[in-house]
């Protein structure tokens, strides 16, 4: 089946890609551009775990095609990181603890990133909402939102 | 092994012309529904010969409210219909359909086209544009023809759409005067649960009356249907009159006439009973009467 041409801004970075008609952005990500932060887990939608920002919104990478996305920004869980070193997100989980096996991490940091970046001063309720589409079997949830208060309020600073 | 050739259209014209042309074409909205199917090798692909993504056909998107009239597009996201500042204000049991549906992730991809036309008897847009009277505009490259929603299933995941034909938007009436709604859901999990149960109340009120009541109902049918008989019940009463356990009982009655005794009777009975029960009591308190 012939492949279709696309491009995409990832984390900032150009990419010309051809791409399968069943390939998802989740495996484009993965093993097209071998950004692996990005996890597949239930791939069905329910989990979270392959969440990235596609255009300003935090998107399941697993229920997309990426042909249905060329020409889109995308930003990654390896976007967070900059030369100026860890981002306020990914410190303040480190701080707060919101971290155990790690696996929901990325797909965590991407729906928060998303929410900060359209809300910096974000409700409680409103955290909640941002991270009800990601699971996480290990911590319980209290520290990632407590987290996510922390980060708002050090990046508000 | 599921194959078939991904295509995408770029404006409505485009994609008139392509189901026109083409046979055994699926279209591809937000995918919510879909890429679980596929990802499920379901053999409803064995049937596809072309997936037509149709998310980049600007035609099919946007909100317009009027005095009189209002159109949904269909590939407006529930994530718009949830922070659309005049859905908020006019068509409040819009947004609380919405914002119940998946999580925000799903919220920002799924389409309120998608959740009409995939017509599981538990999609949420059902009930808020059963009770607003809507219609849906089904267009081919011919023309177009409009149904009313409540016509639109035929049976759980069957809808009248033809082949070479597109859902391009939702039309109706805009309520007018002075009225009052509710939106009612119980799912089995509250952030990610495909409803059981959801039900809108919609009514028109004129000097302490009800003018105008709409009750629908979603997934307590095995399709989506207006109650009538509680809208009798409702219509011309005034505050006063209203028993809200007596409306829920009319509408519990009324379900088991469509469905019959199943299974889920037991359950769904009371379930829709208690619904229409609290959407009444909502109403009353909104607007403004506490006897
Ligand atoms: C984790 C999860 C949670 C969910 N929770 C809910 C929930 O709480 N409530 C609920 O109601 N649903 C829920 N859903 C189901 C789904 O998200 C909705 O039904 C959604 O609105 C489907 O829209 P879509 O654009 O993603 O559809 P798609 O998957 O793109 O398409 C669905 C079907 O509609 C057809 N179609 C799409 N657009 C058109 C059009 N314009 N004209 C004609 N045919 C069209 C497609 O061909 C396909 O058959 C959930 C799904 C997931 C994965
Ligand atoms: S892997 Fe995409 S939501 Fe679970
Ligand atoms: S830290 Fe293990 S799933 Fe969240």
């Amino acid at each position: 089946m012939a492949k279709l041409d696309v491009e995409l801004t990832v984390n900032g970075e150009k990419h010309k890609l051809k791409v399968g008609s069943q390939e998802r952005l989740l495996d484009t990500i993965r093993e097209q551009l071998k950004l692996t932060g990005t996890k597949e887990g239930c791939s069905v939608g329910e989990c979270g775990a392959c969440t990235v920002i596609v255009d300003d919104q935090a998107v399941n990478s697993c229920m997309v095609l990426t042909a249905q996305v060329d020409g889109s920004e995308i930003i990654t869980v390896e976007g967070l990181e900059s030369k100026s070193g860890l981002h306020p997100l990914q410190k303040a989980f480190i701080e707060k603890q919101a971290v155990q096996c790690g696996f929901c991490t990325p797909g965590m940091l991407m729906s928060a990133l998303a929410l900060l970046n359209t809300n910096p001063e974000p409700s409680k309720e409103e955290i909640k909402t941002a991270l009800e589409g990601n699971l996480c079997r290990c911590t319980g949830y209290q520290q990632i939102i407590d987290a996510v208060e922390m980060a708002a309020e050090e990046w508000g600073a | 092994m599921v194959e078939y050739q991904l295509l995408r259209a770029h404006s409505l014209d485009e994609l008139l012309e392509i189901l026109d042309q083409r046979e055994n074409v699926q279209l591809l909205a937000g995918g919510t529904d879909l890429m679980v199917d596929l990802h499920h090798q379901d053999q409803k692909f064995d049937k596809i010969d072309y997936l037509l993504d149709i998310t980049a056909v600007d035609e099919l998107k946007g909100i317009q409210l009027g005095d009189k009239k209002g159109e949904i597009g269909a590939l407006t996201t529930h994530a718009e219909l949830v922070s659309n500042p005049e859905i908020k204000e006019k068509l409040p049991f819009i947004a609380a359909a919405a914002s119940s549906i998946g999580s925000t992730q799903i919220r920002n991809r799924a389409t309120i086209g998608g959740n009409l036309a995939n017509a599981a008897a538990c999609a949420d847009s059902f009930s808020p544009l059963i009770a607003l009277g809507a219609e849906v505009v089904l267009r081919s490259k011919g023309g177009a023809r409009r149904v009313l929603l409540e016509d639109f299933v035929e049976w759980p995941y069957q809808t009248i759409i033809k082949p070479d034909e597109v859902l391009e938007k939702i039309v109706f009436a805009m309520p007018q005067g002075e009225y009052y709604s509710s939106y009612q859901k119980i799912g089995r999990r509250k952030a990610l649960s495909i409803s059981r149960i959801s039900l809108t109340l919609l009514a028109e009120v004129e000097n302490g009356r009800v003018k105008k009541a709409q009750v629908a109902s979603g997934a307590a049918t095995p399709f989506p249907v207006p109650f009538r008989k509680v809208n009798d019940y409702l219509n011309g009463k005034s505050f006063a009159e209203i028993d809200p356990i007596e409306a829920g009982n009319i509408a519990a009655d009324e379900m088991v006439g469509i469905t019959g005794e199943r299974w889920s009777t037991p359950y769904k009975r009371p379930a829709l009973g208690k619904l229409v029960e609290r959407a009444v009591e909502d109403l009353l308190e909104e607007a403004g009467y506490n006897g």
